[in-house]
């Protein structure tokens, strides 16, 4: 025989090595599967206009909540206009609300408070409010919101 | 004849020796200091997840994993059920005791050093199974969903969201969406009544199993004195009877109640977890976000490798026995700190 380099060794440990690559692999694959199956498939989104109402019916420096599908929100109307805001806390998730003596709005879990605008003025959260897209159609007051 | 009966007694000969072996085995000889009783606290957690487990298998007959039952199905287990608030008062106290005492079992390990060389494996299991304690104790009282559970759920699981790469699968896979649904609750559910369970029973048997392998480091003046059994499993039995008659009178003189009912569209004015979470809440309520997380995260890691650090500081000729008692008392005093600043909020 004129086969050099090959002994039994090397035969076994390279037949070894496919079918441990190939098993590894297929392992993989059905773990990565099982994980998929735990994390449900997202909806796809798109924008759809909420009408609210009447500009002037709703009250003014006093912001109203409400949930439309999933989304909990905080509708506020100043001098400046009506804006539309998460009530999501920035932070972690709790729910503000609006203290109207004060003028802001405030999420009592770890005390994280937003000026009017949304801004975050103090305690934890990294961020403003997320708001929502506010449209004023003649006078008509419709968010978009993303379903 | 000798042939005739030499079979049989071969095999008799194996046994005694096999038995001879076990025998050895259960007495194997303990270190005198093991008689000091902060070197047993170990044993206590133990004995403390014994009743865990016979308790929170009672429970899961008359618990129901559904956001609209879940509540009711506790309230009908602490008022209706014979003897159901008194099943529901030992699970709460022995896990309140268990975190309380595996506290203790680190504290001690901490300052006597005892995780030096070949010790390590001991800390790094032990510490696993401290994590694992605590995230039975979340996912535990998450499934009452009063309200402080239900805000409690997504605070933690928007903690893990705000991880780097693996947060937002992480947020998924915990909440089984995006937001904290009906999916959560039973996620929660069976990582409390299966996954956690097995994972912790099996940690704590290998934490038990490497103490039992790598034995007990050197105390000066410690000889070898009493044997594990009988002396050290009758301490142990009178500890468990002790800790039995402990709870069972905590229950009678503080027995469970309930939190009012989950309110999904107001934040309870009171969020504060448990004690054993007021001073990770305190910390996340005090510091912003991010850094709190990095902060909880980075003093968790160094929590886990801390006898290598040690190792390496002492080769170095630190004097780490002044260092762990100074560490250990100012994070002591940081604890209580944090935690009397949760009961003033």
């Amino acid at each position: 025989m004129a086969i050099i380099h090959d002994d039994p060794g090397r035969r076994r440990f390279l037949s070894q090595a496919v079918m441990g690559f190939g098993l590894l692999f297929g392992m993989g694959l059905l773990g990565l599967r099982f994980v998929q199956f735990l994390v449900p498939t997202g909806t796809t989104k798109r924008n759809v206009p909420v009408l609210l109402g009447v500009e002037q019916s709703l009250p003014l420096n006093d912001a109203i909540t409400m949930e439309l599908g999933n989304h909990k929100l905080l509708v506020l109307r100043t001098n400046e206009g009506v804006a539309a805001f998460s009530r999501r806390c920035t932070d972690l998730g709790c729910l503000v609300s609006w203290d109207k003596r004060r003028e802001q709005f405030i999420c009592p879990c770890h005390q994280g408070i937003y000026d009017k605008q949304g801004r975050n003025i103090a305690g934890p959260p990294p961020r403003p409010l997320d708001r929502y897209e506010v449209v004023n159609r003649a006078g008509q007051v419709y968010v978009n919101l993303a379903t | 004849m000798p042939s005739a009966h030499s079979d049989t007694d071969l095999v008799k000969v194996d046994q005694d020796r096999n038995s001879q072996r076990w025998i050895a085995y259960i007495q194997k000889d303990l270190p005198e200091h093991l008689d000091w009783w902060p070197y047993t606290l170990g044993a206590i957690p133990l004995t403390l997840l014994g009743f865990l487990i016979v308790t929170g298998l009672l429970l899961t007959f008359y618990y129901v994993p559904s956001p609209g039952k879940a509540y009711e199905s506790v309230e009908f287990i602490t008022e209706e059920v014979y003897l159901g608030w008194f099943v529901r008062g030992v699970h709460k106290f022995s896990v309140d005791l268990m975190i309380l005492f595996l506290l203790f079992h680190v504290i001690r390990v901490f300052l006597t050093r005892a995780y030096r060389t070949p010790g390590e494996w001991k800390w790094v299991t032990g510490a696993i199974v401290l994590f694992v304690t605590f995230a039975m104790g979340f996912t535990g009282y998450s499934l009452i969903f009063d309200n402080v559970s239900y805000w409690g759920m997504t605070v933690v699981t928007n903690m893990l969201g705000a991880l780097p790469i693996v947060g937002t699968p992480l947020l998924y896979l915990l909440r089984g969406g995006e937001e904290v649904s009906d999916n959560t609750l039973l996620r929660l559910y069976d990582l409390h009544t299966k996954l956690l369970p097995v994972l912790l029973v099996v940690l704590v048997g290998g934490h038990v199993l490497v103490v039992r392998l790598i034995g007990f480091a050197d105390v000066a003046g410690s000889r070898q004195s009493h044997p594990f059994y009988p002396v050290h499993t009758l301490l142990m039995g009178a500890v468990a009877v002790g800790m039995l008659l402990l709870i069972v009178d905590l229950v009678m003189i503080f027995p469970p109640t309930l939190g009012p009912p989950a309110d999904l569209q107001e934040v309870a004015a009171d969020v504060s977890p448990p004690w054993y979470f007021s001073a990770p809440f305190m910390v996340i309520s005090l510091l912003p976000g991010p850094v709190a997380l990095w902060g909880l995260l980075g003093g968790a890691l160094l929590f886990v490798v801390y006898p290598f650090i040690d190792r390496e500081l002492a080769r170095r000729g630190w004097p780490m026995g002044v260092i762990n008692a100074t560490v250990g008392t100012i994070a002591i005093g940081a604890l209580v700190i944090l935690m009397y600043l949760d009961t003033q909020m």
